[in-house]
């Protein structure tokens, strides 16, 4: 097996660079050995940066970093929608499309798929958030770009999109929250990374749950209990209690998933005091920004006002006189 | 969805119709339409199942192919499905208007089918890590007559029941490389098994109450629905992947009740399901002739 040496990077918090070319079921085995497993579930966010208004190109951008994963969000205004694929509704047409960067997934054949899928279940997530009556027979693009992936994609992707919704001065119903948390061989783990999802993603799981073929008795014994596994996304709006989106996958007991549901609402809560905080502290600086600007239109009309006084004072011929320069040429 | 036109007059009615527990066809909000379902009907197909819940028409057909397995998962086959709008079913279909559609339900059968619990992919192998079957499950869309999710799962459940993988030797040849012989009886086949495979059930939310199987009438009245995946193992119902769609949201309480709706809902059809799929392949299934000197 070819194996290259993990290289340690400071500028990723100690995270390796991962360069392993190729995972049997085996290494998926060891990896999830060597993981830390939670023993109790703390239901908080992991560190998180968000900043409002990343770019000027656009009314409203927003940048999140949600530990490693980051993800930059970009809405324009709304704009008329084309003739020619107009759906007959009496609303706005959300259009959200999920890009991954060049960079951010080494896996580069499932990216188009993935694409597709976040883009689907983002624009669902939004649709119930935005007051799309507001805006009959146009359509709003949401763009999304991935720069790095580390597990909780979609709800990553869902909180940037709320705070750049907003920026771009779009009409909501509420804040929009979300989070991630799965459970695998009985461990919960909230805002699981890639590494995890992974596992439980594409039945790789499959065969770690179902056991080797050989172990027919052990198999037996685990057809007694199923092996629960399984990836729950939900986004909230708090102010009614109002759950926007939930998506849950892999296969799960009901109530395990009121379980899952219950942790991710706790997480959702104290997103929402951040994204709350930071919205504040944006609507402060911005009046700052303001403020200054117009500390210099003030400036500016002074010095006009100075100068039409002048006018008025001397007279037209004797101000321009007095304000032109004389030309060197000329005098000759 | 397609897209019916109502006015606001005629949306009050079935809102009202859902308040007093009597629907514009007389159902309750727990009922569901009437059924027809046939299977093994495509002679070109390896399993195919024709299904028709009032004005909701599918047809499912399996091909089968023999594909190499995914190195991580060494011992399982591979399921792919593809989902196809005829524009016979609305207008709006034509040309490439129904791929938004077909895109929802090819992802949201892919997420329900995606756990190993759900769909035993170890059925499909044939040597690990060599050879394994890839099921192509293809599902055409016919008329659309409201709710699709849980008309395509049951279709495309019962096209998986109606499948014969035809039985497979192998002999081994020189430098491990194996040579496949694929049995020429057509009675020589094995078959699926589809206790676990989950069906798709569809909660919708009318004004304040929660019912299944919409028509196409109510989805335009509805503000959300949930889409719940129901496996049954063991008589228990597991949940294998839920989302919402139509563009609301809902309380918690709701959603947990829209889900044990689901699950209830979920368990009684995969029950009657199984009955009728049997009952129809000893009626009608094939018979193996019986033979008659040396004569296979």
């Amino acid at each position: 097996m070819l194996r290259v040496t993990q290289t340690k990077n400071t500028l990723l918090d100690g995270a390796t660079i991962d360069s392993q070319l190729y995972t049997t079921p085996q290494d998926c085995e060891d990896f999830f050995e060597s993981i830390e497993k939670p023993t109790t579930v703390v239901a908080a966010p992991r560190p998180t940066f968000i900043r409002v208004g990343v770019l000027t190109t656009v009314r409203g951008s927003a940048y999140m970093e949600y530990g490693n994963t980051k993800v930059m969000a970009i809405v324009a205004p709304p704009r008329e929608l084309i003739r020619s694929n107009v759906r007959r509704v009496n609303m706005g047409v959300i259009n959200c499309y999920v890009n991954f960067a060049a960079f951010a997934s080494d896996d580069l054949e499932a990216v188009p798929e993935r694409e597709k899928h976040l883009s689907s279940m983002l624009t669902k997530a939004l649709q119930p958030l935005v007051c799309r009556n507001e805006f009959v027979n146009f359509q709003l693009d949401i763009r999304v770009l991935i720069l790095d992936d580390d597990g909780c994609l979609l709800s990553t992707a869902i909180n940037c999109c709320g705070v750049a919704l907003i920026e771009c001065g779009i009409s909501t119903y509420d804040l929009i929250t979300a989070s991630t948390a799965c459970i695998y061989r009985d461990h919960v783990f909230v805002n699981p990374t890639a590494k995890v999802e992974e596992l439980l993603w594409q039945h790789r799981a499959g065969n770690a749950l179902l056991g080797s073929s050989s172990k027919s008795k052990e198999e037996k014994e685990e057809q007694k209990d199923v092996q629960q596994h399984g990836l729950l996304i939900i986004a909230s709006m708090e102010t009614f209690e109002q759950l926007a989106q939930c998506q849950q996958c892999g296969y799960l007991k009901p109530e395990t998933y009121v379980q899952l549901l219950d942790f991710t609402l706790e997480i959702n809560k104290s997103l929402r005091q951040l994204i709350k905080r930071v919205l504040t502290e944006r609507v402060k600086e911005q009046h700052v920004l303001d403020m200054r600007e117009k500390q210099l239109e003030h400036q500016e009309d002074q010095r006009l006002a100075a100068i039409i006084e002048k006018l008025q004072q001397q007279g037209l011929h004797e101000f321009i006189q007095s304000n032109i320069k004389e030309d060197p040429y000329t005098a000759k | 969805m397609a897209y019916v036109a109502l006015s606001e007059a005629e949306k009050t009615f079935i809102l009202h119709g859902v308040e007093e527990d009597f629907r514009c066809d007389g159902r309750s909000r727990r009922d569901y339409r009437p059924m027809e379902l046939e299977t093994g009907l495509v002679s070109n197909a390896s399993g195919s199942a024709r299904l028709r819940l009032a004005n909701t028409d599918i047809l499912v057909g399996v091909k089968t192919e023999i594909d190499v397995p995914n190195p991580l998962t060494p011992e399982f086959g591979k399921l792919e499905f593809f989902v196809d709008c005829s524009a016979n079913a609305t207008p709006e279909f034509e040309g490439r208007g129904g791929s938004n559609l077909a895109q929802e339900l090819i992802l949201s059968l892919q997420n329900a089918y995606e756990s190993p619990l759900a769909f035993d992919y170890r059925t499909l192998c044939l040597i690990p890590g060599q050879q394994c079957w890839k099921l192509y499950i293809d599902i055409l869309i016919l008329e659309c007559g409201g709710n699709l999710h849980d008309a395509v799962s049951l279709a495309a459940k019962a096209a998986l029941y109606n499948t014969k993988l035809p039985r497979v030797t192998a002999t081994l040849l020189d430098a491990g490389i194996t040579d496949l012989i694929i049995s020429d009886n057509p009675y020589d086949c094995t078959r699926i098994g589809i206790d676990a495979l989950p069906l798709l059930v569809t909660v919708c939310k009318i004004g304040d109450y929660c019912l299944v199987d919409p028509t196409a009438e109510e989805e335009v009245c509805s503000t959300v629905s949930m889409v719940v995946s129901v496996s049954m193992r063991q008589d228990t119902p597991y949940l294998s992947g839920t989302h919402m769609t139509g563009g609301g949201s809902m309380h918690r309480d709701t959603m947990l009740n829209c889900i044990q709706l689901g699950l209830s809902m979920g368990e009684q059809l995969n029950k009657l399901l199984l009955k009728m799929l049997q009952s129809e392949e000893t009626r009608v299934g094939p018979k193996r002739p019986k033979t008659v000197g040396f004569l296979k």
